[in-house]
């Protein structure tokens, strides 16, 4: 079994400063300070290693981090086929057995090597219209999202067959490049899909800082919110709004690839129903309930709602990793033309979380998560062209960039973007476009120094 | 529910690293850097490796045992199969420990090591008219699959299973699912030879020509933490739920009724990767490193790892039993791993990682 791993974090330590690094850059960076590093505030660990996503906040109180540890056993419980004793009520039909698997290291998935099966990467589908809530609508037969995976004696929905093609570029100093654009075709449907079904692939994204993410106050974002881009600049982040199962009512979308889910508990909940198959109180239905293939028994709740609660507390409490190299002149250039690309812009460097309810730990920080949380266009090349709650077909939540220079070392891979098909940060850069082409645009212009200079500053978060 | 033992927080030292100026990566000055080579070398080299590649052969011997049922099974054939199962577990038990790398981003784990078994299904597949090769077998979720799928159809229910139980079908599945596991255990192995992937490469080679560590420091965090997480994985897992929900069915290797050997040997891999040994291997391990910064800490953790080895060896009769009828037993057990992750987790830590 994969071992948890809950260590003390220790205090981060400010890194001295030493006078008389003569880097040979043009501009001035701002001096780092020991704020800069620590990228999730408080709830900042110093640890880049394998297990750099795995810890505990070092600021938990003692009910929360027993809490926590709690739902690291719930995030990594295997899921088996009832009746069993143990784990029971996998299924029918799923996409993987725990949540482990998926977020691999409570980090990053990833489309899969050749000859395995799709396992940390799965595909939304809908077809056109909306449910009564607003959201996707359900295909008839298979539901909202495409389960590749079934107990003995089920069909799976289908799987998905991928191809790439090469797609040549150049930067303006001359050296090419080569971006992959997949192609994706259902095959093997258990039985044939409608026309017009629109499949949306979705990367498992990492699971580190979520809760500070969930404590920024409503006003913060929508203070970075420019819907009619009042300040000309071509960017104009804005708000999903999405259905809230426990509230019942609409609420503003965070999490997702799409901002589709309002809080860590819908998106557990969530998680363990569309990808494992398993019943809570809040989706006490199987996915496939109606469906030709599936029995018509009801299921009892198979999670109960204490490791429902556990499971999302894991996500809200695991420490955002610090950054590394911040003394490092190249890393310090690469943060001048970060800016100077926009790319804040988006990935906004600084947020504020407001007070959390029964958890002083994520209240009042200050945070580097690089995201606005917001919707942006990124353009005909990244679009799914699938609609979820408000988020058009050619839109996008920024993605946090916290921790993402440990992506190597924590999952092996450096494939990045919702479905993976960037090869490593710059092929990710050089996908942006919509909103984000001038910043695209910009990166393609620069010298080859300052492009390695943007990738060292990026693999310091 | 989960007791966790809660460590204080160490007063963090608050010593000043100072940064040298260089034109690649900014690392502290590192006095320990050629000592910490030569220890991660031999980790790779002198332990990890020669764990996967034990693991690998042990393998082979448990598909050969196996095959060997196929040709009419007597209990001296079937005994043979189960202490094949034994051998194979304790190079896996010993690589518990070091759960980092290729067997975890590869997706290997699932494939020797899940838990559950998903009964229900391995009853429906056997139940089936599906024809078990391996290749059927490679297609099935991992709880169909490794070492615990594997225990139980050899060792039946608390290694009761006579050889006159054991039917055709029980033995067309364990040829095909132990020859699906021998090729996981080949994959996990080869990721780290020098022919293959050369992980351990990465490794050794971390803050220099390594991709994946490009400072010392991850890795040395790599192998505390990994020392840590398995006291953890023990402590609180492996020996506290079954303790807690006094619950059998909740015992890693209930079937084989091996967990003291198994928590034995996910102690020793502490030990290997402490000392640097392995089998009749020698070389550097963590403990020069604490050494030489602070001895007395270096001899309590030697101390430590015993203790917690000695403590489990006598929960007895053995641990499924004496969750019910020796629970003392089980808490000195469980304190004496507790102990060495605060370690582990505290001084250690502290020490080497500042």
């Amino acid at each position: 079994m994969i071992s948890r791993y809950s260590i003390t974090a220790i205090a981060l330590l400010g890194l001295a400063l030493v006078a008389g690094c003569n880097g040979d850059s043009t501009t001035e960076p701002t001096p780092p300070s020991a704020d800069d590093a620590r990228s999730g505030g408080e709830m900042t660990i110093m640890n880049a290693s394998s297990a750099a996503f795995s810890f505990p906040a070092p600021n938990l109180d003692g009910e929360a981090f027993n809490l926590h540890a709690e739902g690291d056993a719930a995030f990594e419980a295997t899921f088996v086929t009832a009746p069993a004793s143990v784990n029971a009520g996998l299924g029918p039909v799923y996409n993987n057995t725990s949540c482990i698997s998926c977020h691999a290291r409570d980090g990053r998935g990833r489309p899969p090597y050749a000859g395995e099966n799709f396992s940390s990467m799965l595909f939304r589908i809908s077809i056109p219209g909306t449910d009564s809530d607003g959201g996707p609508n359900p295909v008839p037969g298979f539901g909202g999202q495409l389960q590749n995976r079934s107990v003995f004696g089920i069909p799976a929905e289908g799987t998905i067959s991928t191809t790439y093609i090469e797609r040549q570029g150049t930067f303006a100093d001359g050296q090419s490049y080569t971006l992959r654009e997949p192609r994706y075709v259902v095959e093997s449907s258990y039985r044939p899909t409608p026309a017009g079904m629109m499949i949306s692939p979705r990367i498992a994204p990492p699971v580190v800082g979520l809760g500070l993410l969930e404590a920024v106050p409503e006003s913060a974002l929508l203070a970075n919110a420019d819907e009619a881009d009042h300040d000309g600049d071509g960017i104009s982040g804005r708000a999903n709004y999405v259905w809230d199962v426990k509230e019942g009512k609409q609420a503003i979308g965070r999490f997702g690839w799409k901002a589709n889910t309002p809080s860590l508990l819908q998106q557990a909940a969530a998680a363990y129903n569309n990808d494992m198959g398993i019943t809570s109180t809040m989706f006490p239905l199987e996915t496939c309930h109606g469906q030709p293939q599936c029995d018509t028994t009801s299921d009892d709740p198979e999670v109960d709602e204490q490791t429902l609660k556990a499971a999302a507390h894991y996500t809200a409490t695991l420490a955002v990793p610090a950054r590394r190299s911040l003394n490092n002149p190249q890393v310090q250039r690469g943060q001048v033309v970060f800016r100077a690309a926009s790319c804040n812009r988006c990935h906004v460097e600084t947020l504020q979380t407001g007070i959390a309810p029964n958890a002083p730990y994520l209240s009042n920080q200050t945070i580097h998560p690089y995201t606005d949380l917001l919707l942006h266009d990124m353009g005909e090349g990244l679009a799914d062209n699938r609609p979820d709650y408000l988020a058009n077909g050619r839109e996008w939540r920024t993605q946090p960039l916290w921790g993402i220079g440990l992506t190597r070392i924590v999952n092996g891979h450096t494939f990045f973007l919702h479905d993976g098909r960037a090869r490593d940060l710059m092929e990710a850069i050089l996908w942006h476009g919509g909103e984000a082409e001038a910043s695209r645009n910009y990166v393609q212009q620069l010298p080859r120094t300052d492009r390695d200079a943007l990738i060292a500053f990026l693999e310091s978060l | 529910m989960n007791y966790r033992f809660r460590i204080p927080f160490a007063a963090a030292l608050l010593a000043a690293t100072i940064v040298a100026c260089s034109d690649s990566t900014t690392e502290p000055v590192d006095t320990d850097a050629q000592t910490t080579t030569a220890i991660l070398n031999d980790l790779a080299y002198k332990v990890i490796l020669p764990t996967y590649v034990e693991l690998d052969q042990k393998a082979q011997t448990l598909a050969d045992a196996v095959a060997a049922l196929q040709t009419g099974i007597t209990d001296a054939k079937l005994e043979a199969a189960r202490q094949a199962w034994r051998d194979a577990r304790r190079p896996w038990e010993q690589s518990e420990g070091f759960l980092f790398g290729p067997v975890d981003t590869k997706g290997i784990d699932p494939s020797i090591d899940s838990w559950p078994v998903n009964k229900t299904d391995l009853d429906a597949v056997l139940a089936s008219s599906a024809t078990l090769t391996k290749e059927y077998i490679d297609g099935l979720e991992g709880t169909q699959k490794g070492f615990h799928t594997i225990e139980y159809l050899i060792f039946g229910t608390n290694a009761t299973k006579p050889a006159s139980a054991m039917t055709p079908r029980e033995i067309e599945y364990l040829v095909a699912v132990t020859q699906s596991f021998k090729a996981a255990t080949a994959q996990l192995r080869q990721s780290w030879e020098a022919s293959g992937d050369n992980f351990a490469a990465q490794f050794a080679n971390a803050g220099g020509t390594s991709t994946i560590y490009t400072s010392q420091r991850s890795a040395l965090e790599d192998i505390v933490g990994g020392m840590a997480g398995i006291c953890d994985e023990v402590a609180n897992g492996k020996i506290n739920d079954p303790l807690t929900l006094q619950d059998r069915t909740r015992e890693e290797s209930q079937f084989s009724n091996n967990s003291n050997a198994d928590f034995q040997d996910n102690i020793r891999s502490v030990k290997n990767l402490y000392l640097g040994t392995y089998g009749a291997n020698s070389g550097k391990g963590v403990s020069q490193l604490v050494a030489a910064k602070n001895s007395t800490l270096d001899a309590r953790v030697r101390a430590e790892i015993d203790a917690a080895i000695a403590a489990i060896g006598a929960m007895q009769p053995s641990f499924g039993e004496a969750i019910f009828n020796n629970k003392a037993s089980v808490t000195a057990a469980q304190a004496a791993v507790l102990k060495l992750q605060a370690t582990f987790e505290g001084e250690v830590t502290a020490t080497l990682l500042p």
